[in-house]
């Protein structure tokens, strides 16, 4: 069922553009790449104040607010850039062990966010836990391994 | 052969540029660890340079936020420049005809002279001026310049495989 999609995305007008354009591929690799910066400072200091080794003194929640917009808004640039890169060679993606080690390990950073990450930032400034600094580690790790799955793609 | 190409040429050929270059896994790990480090490197200085801009953090003084950032971006630097120089080890003559190449050299250059000037000016009285939300115009100029020198950089980087 999944590979439907696949075909479909190297078929729709995305695709065609992606697999015919000369530069398309490399324009929006570029713009990944500039958004993978963003997307990383922003989990980087987040994830630092949640473990307590920076900016202690200040507001969990104040800092999450801002940095998630950051967090968020680039990750959003990212998929989009990510979809249009895989219309380029989609079948090729979705046979290739380091594309869906990537999609696993970027579902499970996402979802991992939205729960038990999120719970422990709001939580924080009445209530720090030792948990906390494992959540963050986890946080980083998961991006880390999305990353490093990602550079993976070109190589393997 | 001009000397800079020769020079370029002799450290292309040495024993330790070969080596990474042939390898099977060497230049990819190198490669992999540089790319990665932009986000050391680059994403610490934007949040710096988003906070004297005044779009985020605007609560946290710029001082605390550049103490907080500044040992990240330069782990972050010394990460990009050792992997950078083994990349150039292993490429080096490749690289010296390389428009893109040459390009990103040039605004690494400036992209270390913004900060220079920032520091010697603007940011000497920054006791001044580092609670406000909106930092005065010549610091807000270098932070602008900062993200987009070092997106230049970037793209450049990623520019030098096509060239």
């Amino acid at each position: 069922m999944l590979r439907v999609w696949f075909v479909s995305l190297a078929h729709s007008h995305l695709g065609q553009y992606m697999q015919t354009s000369k530069w398309g591929f490399a324009i929006v690799e570029t713009v990944h790449l500039l958004a993978l910066a963003i997307l990383g400072g922003a989990v980087l200091i987040v994830d630092l104040r949640l473990m307590g080794v920076i900016l202690k003194k200040e507001s969990m929640r104040q800092i999450n607010r801002d940095l998630s917009r950051l967090l968020l808004g680039s990750l959003i640039v990212m998929i989009a850039s990510g979809v249009a890169m895989v219309s380029e060679e989609a079948l090729k993606c979705y046979y290739s062990p380091a594309f869906r080690w990537k999609m696993a390990l970027l579902a499970t950073a996402v979802l991992f966010y939205f729960t038990f990450h999120r719970r422990a930032v709001l939580r924080q400034s009445e209530d720090r836990r030792f948990t906390d600094g494992i959540v963050a580690t986890i946080s980083i790790s998961l991006w880390l391994g999305v990353g490093i799955a990602g550079r993976a793609i070109g190589l393997l | 052969m001009p000397t800079l190409q020769h020079v370029c040429q002799v450290i292309y050929d040495s024993h330790i540029g070969t080596a990474i270059r042939e390898s099977d896994y060497a230049f990819s790990i190198i490669e992999s660890v540089h790319v990665l480090a932009i986000t050391l490197l680059v994403g610490t200085i934007a949040v710096l340079d988003l906070r004297m801009l005044g779009l985020i953090l605007r609560g946290i003084s710029v001082t605390r936020i550049s103490k907080t950032v500044f040992p990240f971006t330069w782990t972050g630097f010394a990460i990009m420049f050792v992997s950078g120089c083994l990349l150039f080890w292993a490429e080096a003559a490749k690289n010296y005809s390389n428009p893109a190449f040459r390009v990103k050299l040039v605004l690494l250059a400036l992209v270390g002279l913004n900060p220079l000037i920032f520091h010697t000016t603007i940011y000497r009285r920054v006791h001044e001026w580092e609670v406000l939300q909106y930092s005065p115009w010549r610091a807000r100029a270098a932070a602008l310049a900062s993200l987009l020198l070092w997106s230049g950089v970037i793209v450049a980087g990623r520019a030098i495989a096509y060239f």
